[in-house]
């Protein structure tokens, strides 16, 4: 602890010769945002808003357009302030605060990069901002497979390439934490499942912590302990993705059949029936808390009277997709 | 452990900006239009020898005339295309990702968009009087230094007006043109003057516009506008320092606002 003693930055931080360190004195929550309020005009992009994230976790942040996901990372990242709430970002308020800069990684939606520098040429410089050996670039640009790359300008990079140079420079510091906004938008299905793969690579080896936000849900689900749903600018389902399973889709039941489209009227009719969607193959039904058993009971009766047969009625296991839906559609359920 | 290095990144982003400013060959064009508005052209608006301050006075602002406009354009240019592009097209939030602060980040990139093109336009004009009359310029140095400052009053106060418009609306361009126009519509604003002062022989049009532009304080100095044989204004030296620091004083309350906005309320 002696290094407390030689000069506390924040609640935090504290720098001893010249170094931030977050070790010793490491926060509960690397993100911990609290009632954020944003609003553009009349429109309210992120409305009471609150997000915690623990180190050494990966969390996917999952939401409709829109929602105010990335309204909620730029806020993360000090590039927005909120109109109300608190945000601290390692212990400390984002805006305008280098020192937690050298601990964040950034993978923006659009990477905004000058586009007549070359690739290496530009991460050497980052690697020279934060002060970390010049030889990290390239090991940054081969660990994206970019390395065949390294004397183009940015500007001839093609669309997926530039993303993948915009993950090189969010992770030439070796950041704490990395908060990618639409990280493998862009990307081909290779290159997608070779980035994950470095995700989890990256949280075994270093524990890094990750914020991720995307649109591609089964990627998240591959990689992401936890998730934060956002809806209409609020979190309106969070925590670990084996828990929002059993909470959300334990009401959710499946039924083969013959005939979906002819089952799917009369099942539609029911009162305690929230949601019905059909497929080829038959219905997920969402249903009212405890209303599970009156479907077994009432279903085998509907089905006789359109001559429709039940090849069989099942608990509902739903994807991350089936989750989201369920959690954003009409129905969906309550923030956790 | 994490090295925050010192001094080192303010230096890499202002070396990114000079990189991105002058790209090739804006830097070598620039250069070429400064010698050649210098050493060719200066000829042409030289107002002739008088007393020493006359001679320096006459001398320098036939050196500046033409490379101040060059000067104008480079700096707009900077600004519009440097700061305002990255704004627009949001390369600032990669350079806002960087150990740095916001104030820090913006300084590298005026020294980059301004210091550097002062530094060339001076480089050469000090070039240019040292060739063409160094005994003039050793005798009355405080004229020269004066005539730069107040030369470069007006297209530092209108930089510093496009840098606050390219930072509230996010865009270059549109910011590059409202320079251009500030520009015209301030030497239209001059005739008129000129045109009210002569006939009105009052001095009050030009009082205030020499705030703007001190260096027409210091040009009536030197040749006083005067109308149906009377002098309409003659303005003391003391007046012109005035006006150069009245001018300077609002290119500071400009930054100033620019500083504070950027750091401040900016949000991306």
């Amino acid at each position: 602890m002696a290094c407390l003693r030689r000069g506390v930055l924040g609640k935090g931080f504290y720098r001893f010769n010249n170094k931030v360190n977050v070790r010793c004195f490491m926060p509960s929550f690397l993100v911990n945002a609290k009632g954020l309020y944003k609003h553009y005009g009349r429109v309210v992009a992120v409305n009471q808003l609150d997000l915690q994230i623990k180190e050494g976790s990966i969390v996917g942040l999952v939401g409709p357009n829109g929602a105010g996901k990335t309204t909620t990372i730029k806020i993360i990242l000090g590039l927005l302030r909120p109109d109300s709430g608190e945000v601290e970002v390692f212990g400390q308020a984002p805006w305008d605060n280098p020192d937690i800069r050298m601990l964040i990684g950034v993978v923006h939606e659009k990477a905004f990069f000058p586009a007549h520098q070359k690739t290496l040429d530009y991460l050497k410089r980052a690697c020279r901002i934060f002060g970390v050996p010049e030889d990290r670039a390239l090991e940054v640009l081969t660990s994206v497979n970019l390395e065949d790359a390294y004397d183009r300008t940015i500007k001839a990079l093609s669309a997926g390439m530039l993303q993948k140079f915009a993950i090189a420079h969010a992770l030439v510091h070796k950041p704490k934490l990395v908060v990618a906004d639409e990280m493998t938008a862009n990307l081909d299905p290779q290159a997608r499942s070779n980035l994950l793969d470095l995700v989890a690579l990256l949280h075994k080896n270093e524990n890094v912590t990750f914020l991720l936000s995307s649109h591609i849900l089964p990627e998240l689900s591959r990689v992401c302990d936890s998730v934060a749903i956002i809806s209409y600018g609020k979190v309106v389902a969070s925590g670990n993705l084996v828990e929002l399973y059993s909470k959300f889709t334990a009401r959710v039941l499946r039924i083969s059949t013959d005939q979906p489209d002819v089952l799917a009227e009369p099942v539609r009719k029911l009162g305690y029936v929230q949601t019905v969607e059909v497929d080829s193959r038959g219905l997920s039904v969402r249903v009212a808390e405890g209303a599970e058993e009156k479907l077994y009971e009432d279903v085998p009766s509907l089905a006789k009277k359109v001559n429709a047969k039940i090849l069989g009625i099942e608990s509902g296991s739903a994807s991350l997709d089936e989750l989201y839906r369920l959690v954003v559609t009409k129905g969906g359920g309550g923030t956790t | 452990m994490k090295q925050k290095p010192k001094g080192r990144p303010f230096l890499e982003v202002f070396a990114s900006a000079v990189q991105e400013d002058y790209r090739f060959p804006l830097l070598e064009i620039f250069a070429f239009l400064y010698a050649l508005s210098t050493f060719v052209f200066a000829g042409m608006s030289f107002g002739g020898y008088g007393s020493s301050e006359q001679s320096a006075y006459s001398l320098v602002s036939a050196l500046m005339s033409i490379p101040l406009n060059i000067f104008m354009l480079l700096v707009f240019k900077n600004i519009a295309f440097g700061l305002g592009s990255d704004l627009e097209k949001g390369t600032i939030q990669t350079t806002l990702s960087y150990p740095l602060k916001r104030h820090a980040i913006l300084t590298a990139k005026l020294l980059s968009a301004i210091g550097v093109a002062l530094l060339l336009l001076f480089g050469i004009q000090i070039l240019g009087l040292t060739v063409v009359a160094a005994g003039i310029i050793r005798e009355g140095i405080h004229v020269v230094i004066l005539t730069y400052v107040a030369s470069l009053g007006y297209p530092l106060l209108l930089s510093a007006i496009i840098l606050f418009v390219a930072l509230w609306v996010k865009k270059g361009g549109l910011a590059l043109v409202l320079g251009i126009v500030m520009s015209f519509a301030f030497s239209v604003i001059q005739g008129i003057a000129l045109i009210i002062a002569m006939f009105n022989r009052t001095a009050v049009p030009f009082q205030i516009l020499a705030i703007i532009n001190p260096s027409m304080a210091l040009q009536y100095h030197y040749s006083p506008i005067t109308s149906f044989g009377g002098i309409v204004w003659n303005p003391s030296l003391i007046e012109v320092v005035t006006d150069v620091c009245a001018c300077y004083a609002l290119v500071a309350l400009a930054l100033a606002l620019c500083y504070y906005y950027f750091s401040r309320r900016l949000n991306l």
